[in-house]
């Protein structure tokens, strides 16, 4: 393993060497770095040019300006990077930092959202393969593949943005508007539920009846422009939660799994409801992990006490319920804000920009902030890559779910949930682990549309402009920075699979 | 495939529902009136057109171009939003060769005041607020300026002669570096970084008075009509000397005394001191105070997002209208829905016909204001004749080796002014206007001068002078018969050369084509991205078409056209033309630059050096609800009276 790790190192590194002396060539050939100079009528324009090329090395040949470059970049080695300065005299390395920090805060998020939405889609349309649902969503999944981020993000932004912005002025719904969204939301919900037609039926029903309703309230106390959850409402749908998690997992009749989850979830309630006061006067980033803390900690020794012969199921199924409902608590708190940071911005949705500039307010406003200005890159770069998950997890499970070793689960009498759960799923996701990490170098890099449109000066708008400007420093740190991630993640994926798949490590 | 669903299928429908029946937040909330430019009323503010001397308030002596009384005599609170484009600010010092940018520019506009301004269309306007200046001698020209008294920096350190002796130092005078402004050594090792050297060039003895004065003279070596500009706003000497080690008062006598040494101290932080990694302003900010009616806000720089600048409370001129002025960092692609949404409230983007149909599309809330920039579009002729010429390779750079090269058509050896003629009969010049800028600025027109520009006031008058108004119109006939009279055989070919990637520039040859070869030329489309590296400069052209973006200057067109000078592609050579530039680069009195302008540019028209097109469009946009707006040709950008802005 370690050889093959180490000749795996060696040859990437080889690759990556390569790689920056085609990039160095074809970027100082890419265009003219005097450009803007040229047809200037400046009285001291001779003088500009001549300054320029003689800081930017424009008249040494390109094996020495490449050379430079080099053994600064070759400093990273032991921590000392120096990738030189830009056309504008500015540090390169601090210009990297700041611009990898704006987009891995962009790309987290969005990869996260897409992986945890993709796959749960994948592996619903597998278990209804050729059903209504699985062909709406292999329709939507094309469609979104195929859309041209920068049409996407500019439609988004009228309709998201702006037009969102003049409505919640009002935040009122026409009544045609409510229905149509109420029988939408409910015939989706119906498709993915599935199952016989009376079923169906009453699915629908039910749903469109409870969604319609929900939206006359929510239009009546224009809820849109100070909505909030609220404790009791809270309490409700973390236990409906907790049956969720207990139905999917080990089902009712495991008392052990059951009690766990209960003990946390009560106990989980109990405490938010007595600190949520505090949360929401006194906020700040340390009380809010020690808050997620503790829950967690609650659901594993919960988890442990109750546990018996399904001690590990009681700890995982407690866990996934602290973790989702310590988020539905943290979006609760930032809806109660709404209305207050509404107050301060009355058109809450940007379409440019990573903040407000100036901004100074309480902790909550400046989270919102942050979330109203993330949201729609975060959707943009989520509903795109959303699709191949969805279509690799698919292709995956339905692979895995032909395989020998179910049937023989299944014809021991192994009840379907658990099939899926324990049997199936696990072993579709090793292909997905190289997907994921591949996905995830390709992100860094990859959203220099989305930086663009949104405003966000990120790593794309670092290669960007460096390569408008023919300016050679700024683009090679580009290409160091998510070479190395490609590589780094590659082997990564490598050695996970190995782990992952023992036949492979064999 | 059965999946035993019951209980799952509940649980999900049972807490989808409950999640969306959830409850209000009690919070009362009171409607706020949105900071957004929809649905406003209709409160027109001041027009910024180029006519605007009705205005109510003018002041009799301030031309209609400069600064215009708006009654500001405090500052408002709240701020005002603004996107010069995208690039980053990226350092308080925008005068070094490197941090020189339209986005540094703009931003240090505010914080610098300076003796004159640019108005919208190019005059030169006095700021009175900080100084004055009187010529005391026309031969050798020499000039008195006085700072104000109560003139003073935003941390109490009042603007003085030190600040100009330093700014002139900074220009590499002979003192420090020996050849390098007089040109005789042009490639001189500069010590500082400071991207022009006008001043110690024209004057060579530096600001003369006294340490610590409000009031200094400067000797130009020769009557310079530019003298105006090349004094102009100064950085704060006493924290270059701060850093430097020396007291203020020390580091201007070592300029006075020409002690090399001293003001060398000074370079490091010149060059480097004020510029700052991404994000990152200095902890202490008395070490970027402002003269202007804007400084830098503490913690108001985020990395590739926006800059504030917030009111100078020590101003000591009339007060910014607004509290902070905030520059965004805005793609020009992005810049109308950012405006649409209320993320700014002025725009400047670049102009084209997609981006005026959206602008108007958004209704009464966005005013839209097109107008003509100082950049002009032109076609030169190449005068060069069949011969011998440097080999030039890809960089630019010359090989040493020497290439035949066939000349252009229209030297006067070959095709000559008949033929040059000829195709001046055919460019359809209006068509070119009508089809490709009116769509963006309905009221350009063709533009018939080199020198002065359609806006300004004495256009008309030097292009009565200068030009009959014979190639206004195409005329394929005298084409054909001037063709004829200069003896060329038909189909002649015309090597059009333009840096590639401009629509724009691709349109209007194809419409030259469309027109040219029914007269018998054979127009060719030689688009190249590395025009000005190679095609230019070797003469590997017939008609070259460009633009120049006038620098506001009266004497920078001499470089463009008198014999041998460096921005002379064409080689053109021609008596008249020197001589009259020869004549207005020597006086000072306004009357006498007209007629010598007159003079050039009818030598020009009857020589045809080449045939200018059209001003630039430009195109700005803003919130109606901001008042005080008003576009600029120059080169300033929209936010050159920034400072005026005000929300209604």
């Amino acid at each position: 393993m370690i050889r093959y790790i180490a000749k795996r190192l060696g040859i990437s590194l080889l690759v990556l060497l390569l790689g920056s002396l085609l990039l160095f060539v074809l970027t100082i050939n890419s265009g003219d770095p005097l450009e803007d100079l040229r047809e200037s009528n400046a009285p001291n324009r001779e003088n500009l040019i001549a300054q320029r090329i003689n800081y930017m090395g424009l008249n040494k040949p390109w094996y020495e300006r490449y050379w430079e470059w080099l053994t600064g970049a070759a400093k990273c080695v032991i921590g000392q990077c120096d990738l030189g300065v830009d056309r504008k005299g500015q540090n390169v390395n601090a210009m990297v930092l700041t611009a990898a920090d704006s987009t891995l805060r962009l790309v987290v998020l969005a990869t996260v959202l897409a992986i945890i939405i993709g796959v749960t889609l994948g592996i619903v349309t597998a278990i209804r393969q050729y059903s209504g649902f699985d062909y709406a969503v292999t329709f939507m999944a094309f469609v979104f593949f195929s859309l041209p981020v920068f049409w996407f993000a500019v439609l988004l932004k009228h309709y998201a943005a702006i037009e969102f912005n003049n409505w919640i002025k009002e935040a009122q719904f026409e009544p045609l508007t409510m229905v149509i969204i109420a029988v939408v939301l409910a015939f989706i919900l119906m498709a993915a539920i599935g199952g016989d037609w009376k079923r169906r039926v009453i699915n629908f029903a039910v749903a469109a009846v409870v969604f319609g309703g929900a939206l006359f309230y929510f239009d009546a106390v224009t809820w849109f422009r100070r909505p909030s959850i609220g404790l009791p409402i809270f309490a409700v749908v973390t236990l409906a939660l907790a049956a969720l998690i207990v139905a999917m997992t080990s089902g009712f009749l495991n008392k052990q799994v059951r009690n766990a989850v209960g003990t946390t979830a009560i106990l989980g309630i109990v405490g938010y409801g007595l600190l949520r006061g505090q949360l929401m006067t006194n906020p700040s980033w340390g009380l809010l992990a020690l808050c997620l803390l503790a829950a967690i900690a609650i659901a594993l020794i919960s988890g442990w006490l109750w546990g018996g012969f399904s001690r590990k199921q009681a700890m995982s199924s407690s866990f996934v319920w602290a973790v989702v409902a310590s988020l539905l608590a943290m979006g609760d708190l930032l809806l109660s804000n709404w209305a207050k940071y509404l107050k301060e911005k009355p058109r809450p949705i940007p379409t440019i920009g990573s903040e407000t500039p100036n901004y100074d307010s309480t902790f909550w406003m400046h989270s919102i902030d942050a979330l109203a200005h993330i949201a729609l890159p975060t959707i943009v770069l989520t509903l795109i890559s959303i699709a191949a998950y969805t279509r690799y997890t698919r292709a995956s499970m339905l692979d895995v779910l032909n395989q020998d070793y179910i049937r023989t689960a299944r014809s021991k009498g192994i009840s379907e949930r658990k099939v899926i759960t324990k049997h199936a799923f696990r072993n579709s996701l090793i292909p997905l682990a190289t997907i994921v990490a591949f996905d995830f170098a390709g992100l860094i890099g990859g959203a220099v549309i989305t930086e663009t449109v949104f405003g966000w000066q990120g790593m794309g708008q670092l290669f960007n402009v460096g390569l408008k400007e023919v300016d050679p420093a700024p683009v090679m740190a580009f290409f160091l920075v998510t070479g190395t991630a490609a590589v780094l993640m590659n082997m990564l994926a490598d050695i996970a699979y190995a782990f992952l798949d023992p036949r492979i490590a064999r | 495939m059965k999946f035993r669903r019951t209980t799952a299928s509940l649980a999900l429908v049972l807490s989808g529902a409950l999640l969306l029946g959830a409850c209000t937040s009690p919070e009362e909330t009171t409607e706020t009136p949105a900071d957004t430019p929809a649905a406003t009323d209709t409160t027109q503010a001041a027009e910024p057109t180029e006519s605007e001397a009705a205005e109510p308030g003018t002041d009799a002596d301030v031309p209609a171009a400069c600064l215009q009384d708006v009654g500001i005599t405090a500052t408002q609170d709240g701020e005002v939003r603004y996107t010069a484009g995208p690039g980053d600010w990226s350092g308080y010092n925008s005068i070094t060769y490197k941090t020189y940018s339209t986005y540094n520019s703009a931003v240090a506009a505010h914080m610098f005041s300076s003796f004159v301004y640019f108005g919208t269309d190019g005059t030169i306007c006095d700021n009175k607020e900080f100084g004055s200046y009187e010529v005391i001698s026309d031969d050798p020209l020499e000039v008195k300026y006085t700072i104000n008294d109560n003139a003073v920096w935003s941390d109490g350190t009042p603007v003085t002669i030190n600040d100009y002796l330093m700014d002139w130092a900074a220009q590499n005078p002979e003192f420090l570096v020996p050849g390098y402004a007089s040109g005789e050594n042009p490639d001189a090792a500069v010590v500082f970084e400071h991207v022009s050297s006008s001043f110690a060039q024209y004057v060579p003895e530096g600001p003369q008075g006294e340490v610590d004065s409000k009031t200094f003279t400067v000797k130009f070596t020769n009557p310079y009509p530019d003298y105006k500009l090349t004094i102009g706003s100064a950085l704060p000497a006493h924290v270059i000397a701060k850093h430097a080690g020396v007291s203020p008062q020390e580091l201007a006598q070592a300029v006075l005394d020409r002690d090399a040494e001293t003001v060398k101290k000074a370079a490091e932080f010149w060059n480097t001191g004020w510029i700052y990694n991404p994000g990152e302003l200095p902890a202490d900010l008395n070490d970027v105070p402002s003269s202007g009616p804007y400084k830098l806000k503490a913690g108001g720089w985020t990395a590739g997002q926006s800059l504030t600048l917030e009111a100078n409370e020590n101003f000591f001129g009339t007060p910014a209208a607004t509290k902070n002025l905030i520059f965004r960092f805005i793609d020009d692609a992005q810049q109308v829905q950012s405006l649409q949404n209320g993320d700014v409230q002025v725009i400047q983007p670049q102009g084209t016909v997609d981006l005026v149909g959206q602008l108007n599309n958004i209704g009464d809330a966005v005013t839209v204001d097109t107008f003509s920039s100082l950049t002009w579009e032109h076609l030169d002729f190449n005068f060069r004749e069949a011969g011998k010429v440097d080999e030039l390779d890809a960089e630019g750079q010359p090989t040493g080796n020497q290439v035949d090269s066939p000349g252009s058509v229209f030297a006067d050896g070959q095709g000559g002014l008949k033929l040059r003629q000829a195709f001046a009969y055919c460019v359809p010049r209006q068509q070119i206007v009508d089809a490709l800028i009116k769509p963006i600025s309905p009221d350009t027109v063709i533009m018939n001068a080199r020198e002065v520009f359609p806006f300004q006031d004495h256009y008309q008058e030097v292009v009565d002078a200068a030009y009959g108004g014979e190639y206004d119109t195409v005329d394929i006939e005298k084409a054909k018969a001037l063709i004829a009279e200069a003896g060329i055989a038909t189909p002649i070919d015309i090597r059009v050369g333009y840096r590639s990637g401009n629509q724009r520039r691709t349109d209007t040859v194809a419409a030259i084509k469309a027109s040219c070869d029914q007269a018998g030329f054979n127009v060719q489309d030689t688009n190249d991205a590395k025009f000005f590296d190679i095609a230019l400069p070797s003469g590997d052209y017939d008609v070259a078409l460009f633009a120049w973006a006038g620098s506001g200057q009266i004497t920078s067109g001499e470089n463009i056209y008198a014999t041998g000078k460096g921005q002379n592609y064409g080689k053109y050579s021609n008596k008249d033309v020197d001589a009259a530039w020869s004549e207005l680069t020597a006086t000072l009195d306004t009357a006498k630059q007209i007629e010598a302008t007159k003079k050039i540019e009818k030598a020009l028209w009857d020589s045809l050096y080449g045939i200018p097109l059209y001003a630039h469009p430009g195109i700005a946009a803003y919130d109606s609800n901001l008042q005080n707006v008003r576009a600029t040709s120059t080169q300033d950008q929209i936010s050159w009276n920034a400072p005026q802005w005000l929300n209604s």
